[in-house]
């Protein structure tokens, strides 16, 4: 993989939550690069590790609970996690951009859309006069297809729309034409209309920005129709990674073939069952021993119990991984 | 917003009402009025032997004349029907005729008209001073959760708390005033206070009011403190934060641009019901202090069942904090734009 083209490089991140009692590993050794231009999906339940691994390029995890205990992530090639916190206030925002999944909180309640939208601006471009403020908010929103924007800048998140409402968020997100954006399940909460609308918005000012996606979400769709290449996780552990053609038509790992198989099709009969993925993640504060998906696996055998699997690059494919130790004999 | 305030001015009316007729049916209703006072008192006086005829005699002969008695009653409108009554003492109370009071014989607005600068002298101090603690103090201990600061202030906050202000007000009066005799033992103001300049009044109110004012405040601090730290860590884990930290804004200005306006929201809420609290005092702080406010005429009044008096004070006091609530309501209104265009 050509090295000059990776724009971001996260190394055997592992984070930890501190709880009253012990502390409990949500993220472990999770190690993937990001390409410029490129759109990376992060796919997986629910507690996996997705957000976490968002919040912790950002340096935004919740303190004092959450800490990055060990791993780097290389911007620049500067190590972000090691940067000063002034130095790291420079990046956020302009470089690196996130948006959230609920539109309906993460804006503040009590503020007019054209202050929380200034304050970009205010931020990296201080030396921006109101008016020029005024007019880059105004072209933005009407970057995302925001109406009459004029009238919006002077309204609270409150009157406007779910849509809206992320519309704001990408714009804000957006607005420093950032490097990287960190889209944090940024449909989730929107229908399904709105929800193609935002993502057709993405993808369009994706080409026009030339910026790199990492798109977290649980909808194996929104991969299909956004991302070039995957990365499931597990358990806080990246099971497999693969570009998205290769993971749609030959997943490896027993996990991403349980996902694909849980999704519903149009060609499979009616009122036939769904394939679902027995079991449940397994509690972080006891991960068993060896793969962490085991517990679940249709094709566990005894060697799964004793290793543990670590993310092997397959073949000359550069960009596949998967940490599986039967990939072969089941791909077969 | 205009149109929800004017409504909810308008709502006064019939609520005002509805609390007059409240007070004027209790006050009624309860046994041993005005009159039954009167004749005791008249009996007292007359001695022993007018006392043991009238025991003879039931309440209406006695020490006073029938014509008496039913001067009486016409006075205080016994002799018409209820409704008729109520009308009169409605009309008299729009025009500020509270009656007189039958333990002093002096118009009822004239002593709560008295007593209203002390009790909102001390009300207004008690209620600035324990904002400009508790915020800044509830602030502190957000952001420094779970430090030393935070837990040895929660320990004062919650001795002050435990502690009832009249025994906190006992402690300080024996420790600062009796042994050490810093500060006046009680009153409002010195003996002298009339040939004083202008400066010298303003200094010796405000020296005697220091130990009051510890008394008054030190069970205060809990509840408006705890309010703001709690209200403000919720916003500081809010989503909006996060984002505004995603922007790339300061930690400290995320705080005090974003958290801080969203946290004061229930401190609004709670603005107007301070009002009313710090008209009615706390008598039994005025009682050591010796204090002549709102709280002390309240319950003398009661005690002596002077019930112009009492009348007086309850209406009053439901007008405030009817305008209390009202405050509150501008107050959110102004914190948070949900409101104001919600109704």
């Amino acid at each position: 993989m050509a090295s000059k083209d990776v724009l971001l490089k996260v190394d055997n991140l592992t984070t930890t939550f501190q709880t009253d009692e012990d502390s409990i590993t949500v993220l472990d050794d999770v190690t993937f690069d990001l390409h410029h231009g490129e759109s990376l999906g992060i796919v997986g339940e629910s507690g996996c590790g997705k957000s976490v691994t968002a919040l912790s390029i950002m340096r935004l995890l919740p303190k004092p609970a959450g800490q990055v205990v060990k791993g780097t992530v290389t911007y620049n090639d500067e190590n972000l996690l090691s940067l000063s916190r002034e130095k790291m206030y420079t990046i956020r925002g302009k470089k690196i951009a996130m948006i959230f999944q609920e539109p309906m909180t993460a804006l503040n309640p009590v503020h007019r859309i054209g202050k929380q939208l200034g304050e970009i601006y205010q931020i990296h471009f201080p030396e921006m006069s109101e008016a020029e403020s005024h007019a880059a908010q105004i072209d933005i929103l009407e970057k995302v297809g925001i109406p009459s924007p004029e009238k919006r800048l002077r309204e609270y998140p409150h009157q406007l729309s779910g849509g809206m409402r992320q519309r704001v968020m990408i714009a804000m997100a957006l607005s420093c034409k950032p490097d990287i954006l960190i889209a944090d399940e940024p449909t989730t909460a929107l229908d399904v209309t709105t929800q193609n609308q935002i993502l057709n918005l993405m993808r369009e000012l994706q080409q026009e920005i030339n910026m790199s996606i990492i798109f977290i979400t649980h909808d194996l769709g929104v991969i299909a129709e956004m991302c070039d290449r995957v990365i499931v996780m597990y358990a806080g552990r990246i099971v497999e990674q693969a570009p998205v053609k290769d993971l749609f038509s030959t997943p490896h790992h027993p996990y991403t073939k349980g996902l694909l198989e849980s999704i519903p099709r149009l060609e499979t009969p009616p009122k036939s069952r769904l394939e679902i993925i027995e079991g449940l993640v397994p509690n972080l504060k006891n991960i068993p021993e060896g793969c962490r998906f085991r517990s679940r696996c249709d094709f566990e055998v005894e060697d799964c119990s004793k290793t543990d699997p670590k993310g092997e690059p397959i073949g000359d494919e550069s960009h596949r991984t998967v940490a599986c130790i039967r990939w072969q004999e089941l791909s077969s | 917003m205009t149109a929800y305030f004017i409504r909810r001015f308008l709502l006064i009316i019939p609520t005002f009402l509805g609390i007059t007729i409240l007070v004027f049916t209790v006050t009624r209703m309860v046994p041993g009025g005005p009159i039954e006072r009167m004749l005791t008192e008249a009996q007292l006086a007359s001695g022993d032997q007018v006392s043991f005829q009238s025991n003879n005699q039931g309440i209406a002969g006695s020490t006073l004349s029938e014509s008496q008695l039913n001067q009486l009653k016409e006075y205080y409108g016994f002799d018409k029907p209820i409704l008729e009554s109520y009308g009169i003492w409605l009309k008299n109370i729009l025009l500020l005729d509270l009656g007189y009071s039958t333990r002093y014989g002096e118009p009822v607005w004239e002593s709560i008209k008295q007593r209203l600068p002390i009790s909102i002298y001390y009300g207004v101090m008690t209620m600035l001073l324990t904002y400009m603690v508790c915020i800044p103090l509830g602030i502190l201990k957000a952001i420094k959760h779970k430090t030393h600061i935070d837990n040895i202030s929660s320990i004062l906050v919650f001795i002050g708390y435990a502690i009832p202000g009249y025994v906190m007000g006992i402690i300080v009066i024996t420790i600062f005033a009796f042994y050490l005799e810093w500060f006046p033992l009680s009153g409002f103001t010195s003996n002298n206070f009339d040939e004083l300049s202008f400066i010298g009044k303003v200094k010796d109110i405000l020296w005697h009011s220091v130990l009051p004012l510890i008394a008054y405040m030190s069970g205060a601090f809990a509840v408006m403190t705890f309010l703001m730290k709690n209200s403000l860590m919720d916003n500081l884990a809010a989503d909006y934060v996060r984002t505004a930290m995603a922007k790339g804004m300061e930690f400290k200005t995320a705080v005090v641009k974003h958290a801080f306006r969203n946290s004061i929201i229930p401190i609004a809420t709670n603005f107007g019901e301070n009002i009313t609290l710090f008209l009615a005092g706390s008598f039994l702080i005025e009682k050591i202090f010796n204090i002549d406010g709102f709280g002390l005429l309240g319950y003398e009044s009661l005690v002596e069942r002077d019930y112009p008096v009492v009348m007086g004070i309850l209406v009053i006091g439901s007008l405030l904090s009817l305008i209390g609530n009202i405050l509150s309501d501008i107050c959110v209104a102004l914190v948070d734009p949900r409101v104001r265009f919600g109704a």
